[in-house]
């Protein structure tokens, strides 16, 4: 097994660099006090790792057995356009991912969880970086009329409310969105990954290794301190309740399972070899991750509120609690909950069923939005996205919208100049443009 | 992931491991120490994930073995691995398992250019420990710990 360590062009690599003082301005300090926080672990570096050895034929669809392809010409050219899609939008998750963490970065109550999120933000710069390569590296102009420095340049000067994917246009309001964030988007990223890792295209499949490592730590910097919140709570500590990390699953699990996609659909990435799985198996086997994560951290609280027990005890307890019983004056609800896959969607099959936190049907628009009310963080219902979800509802329901239209309108999608005439990858835009600072509109990129 | 004997499956470590290895240290060691294995857990997933490894028997954690590959130090200037923590549900003892984890994490240090492995027990408190690395192939190193109580 050996790595291959490249950097950009240098104009593009100083892009990148501009786009780190203006959205990562810690990055510096992360660097300095490097080996305070991680001891011996090597000091990150900005720059492209692809792994060698890797299975060099295609692994699955209708191509299973041929070599790989080592350059987009040498895909077929609805593989080459589904790819081109894929990266982009992977560029923007990972740099869009940056802009949230930054907003609540500062707020965390602990030195060791900031810098956890801190070395996080660093290495999805990595991740971004490394798209920017495969765009850079090969030559895109069967699939894409701009010239790469444009892609990458558009790329680079998205902001909050135009990345391609919705979890990456919702705001964070407090430092539970950064661990929430990580313990659950980052895990549907573990998937798409772990997906991409058998890539048709062989340039990509070599990029996942490093990038699943390091994914790997982000699950952890998320649901550590999530069990630390949990834990503190159980012991009367009045800083992270149960309710707000409830709350705070509610906002983004829909957004995850969104992210993987239409229920019905992710066919055409098996048969071109892309990936190895539909979005309904991957979006469930994800569903089933998060329900582990949820009973372990319901666990965790029970033994810190009830110290007498053992672990197989507590397990026996957790279920008779979960069945409706207060045990030691332990209620259902003290304890976190799965929400409802069908929950708060605005895409794929669920969207706009208006299904409950916990399964409840309703059946008029009115009585879900209250129900909102109730479930979803208050911070976040005063909210752009929440807003245009909520009239998106409305219209729906009044019969002024369809449902295709509603789940499209999330945020209003349109073709913005610039953007490849012929691909499918739409970025969205909302229908104001997001304001832009001084410091901000001074990033433009790639020159 | 590597398949093993029917039922065991070795693959590496990940975040939502912390509350069975929890459990599982708690049933060797009699305390209940969560704290320490979200500090640890983090630590061997930030450094290399594929260089630890538990065995899951029907979806639960049934061992875990923890380790990575170092070098530049004690003077071991080529890449070595260690493996540092280990542990297998007293429940299912006896059935491999500690084994399959060993040859998964080793295969690893292999790819990883690791020419060696190394591990330090306890004579006196670990024997257990000390059998399975014989039974290994694991002989006593020259390389002996020096301490010294502050
Ligand atoms: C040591 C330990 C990992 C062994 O796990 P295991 O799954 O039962 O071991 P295996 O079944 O794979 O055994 C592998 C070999 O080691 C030998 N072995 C394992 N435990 C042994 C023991 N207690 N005495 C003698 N030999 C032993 C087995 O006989 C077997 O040899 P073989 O393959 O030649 O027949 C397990 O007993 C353990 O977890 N002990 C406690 C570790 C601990 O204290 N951890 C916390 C601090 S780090
Ligand atoms: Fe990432
Ligand atoms: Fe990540």
């Amino acid at each position: 097994m050996s790595v291959k360590t490249t950097t950009l062009p240098k104009k593009y690599h100083e892009a990148v660099l501009r786009w780190k003082d203006v959205f990562l301005p810690d990055y510096d300090f992360l660097i300095e006090n490097w080996d305070k926080h991680f001891p011996n672990d090597q000091t990150f570096q900005l720059c492209a790792y692809r792994e060698m050895g890797m299975c060099a034929e295609v692994e699955c669809g209708d191509m299973k057995g041929k070599p790989k392809a080592k350059k987009a010409s040498e895909l077929p050219e609805e593989s080459a356009h589904h790819l081109f899609g894929a990266i982009r939008a992977q560029a923007s998750t990972e740099f869009g991912s940056i802009q949230q963490h930054r907003l609540t970065l500062a707020r965390a109550q602990e030195e060791e969880e900031q810098f956890w999120i801190l070395r996080m933000m660093a290495e999805e710069l990595r991740h971004g970086y490394q798209m920017l390569h495969l765009l850079a590296e090969d030559d895109w102009s069967s699939v894409s009329k701009d010239s790469t420095s444009d892609v990458i340049d558009d790329i680079l000067s998205m902001n909050t409310g135009s990345h391609v994917l919705g979890a990456f246009n919702i705001d964070f309001d407090s430092f539970v969105d950064n661990v929430v964030f990580c313990a659950l988007i980052d895990r549907v990223g573990k998937y798409q990954l772990q997906m991409q890792k058998i890539s048709a295209y062989q340039p990509m499949a070599e990029s996942m290794p490093q990038m699943l490592r390091e994914e790997a730590f982000h699950l952890a910097a998320g649901v550590v301190p999530m069990r630390r919140f949990a834990t503190a709570a159980a012991k009367g500590e009045t800083f992270v309740t149960m309710e707000v990390l409830q709350k705070t699953i509610n906002k983004w699990l829909p957004r995850g399972l969104e992210m993987f996609g239409d229920e019905r659909g992710g066919g055409t990435n098996v048969r071109l070899g892309l990936k190895p799985m539909k979005n309904a198996e991957a979006q469930r086997q994800y569903y089933r991750e998060v329900e582990k994560l949820v009973r372990d951290l319901n666990l965790r609280y029970l033994r810190a509120r009830l110290e007498n027990l053992t672990h197989g005890e507590s397990e026996a307890v957790l279920d008779r609690i979960l069945a409706g019983e207060t045990v030691e004056g332990v209620r259902r609800e003290d304890l976190l909950h799965m929400p409802h896959a069908d929950f708060f969607r605005r895409r794929g099959m669920p969207a706009f069923k208006m299904t409950g936190s916990q399964g409840e049907t309703f059946t008029s628009a009115h009585d879900y939005l209250q129900h909102l009310v109730r479930v979803l963080p208050e911070s976040y219902r005063a909210s752009r996205d929440y807003k245009d979800y909520a009239d998106a509802l409305l219209a729906v329901e009044a019969g002024t919208m369809t449902l295709e239209q509603a789940s499209s309108r999330m945020p209003a999608l349109r073709r913005v100049a610039g953007a490849c005439p012929c691909s499918k990858s739409v970025r969205w835009v909302q229908d104001e443009p997001a304001a832009v600072t001084a410091s901000e509109a001074t990033a433009q990129p790639v020159a | 992931m590597t398949e093993t004997t029917p039922g065991v499956r070795i693959r590496p470590l990940d975040e939502l491991d912390i509350s069975d290895i929890v459990a599982i240290d708690e049933k060797i060691s009699g305390r209940y120490r969560p704290e320490v294995w979200e500090r640890q857990i983090g630590y061997y997933l930030r450094r290399d994930p594929e260089s630890s490894v538990v065995a899951e028997i029907d979806g639960k954690v049934a061992g875990f073995m923890l380790g990575e590959v170092r070098s530049g130090e004690f003077g071991l200037e080529e890449p070595t691995g260690w493996i540092e923590v280990l542990g297998v549900d007293p429940a299912y003892r006896g059935k491999a398992i500690g084994r399959h984890l060993a040859e998964a994490i080793l295969e690893h240090f292999r790819q990883r250019g690791a020419h060696s492995v190394r591990t330090l027990v306890d004579e006196e408190k670990q024997g257990d420990i000390r059998s399975f690395f014989t039974a290994l192939g694991f002989e006593p190193s020259t390389m002996r710990p020096f301490v010294k109580t502050l």
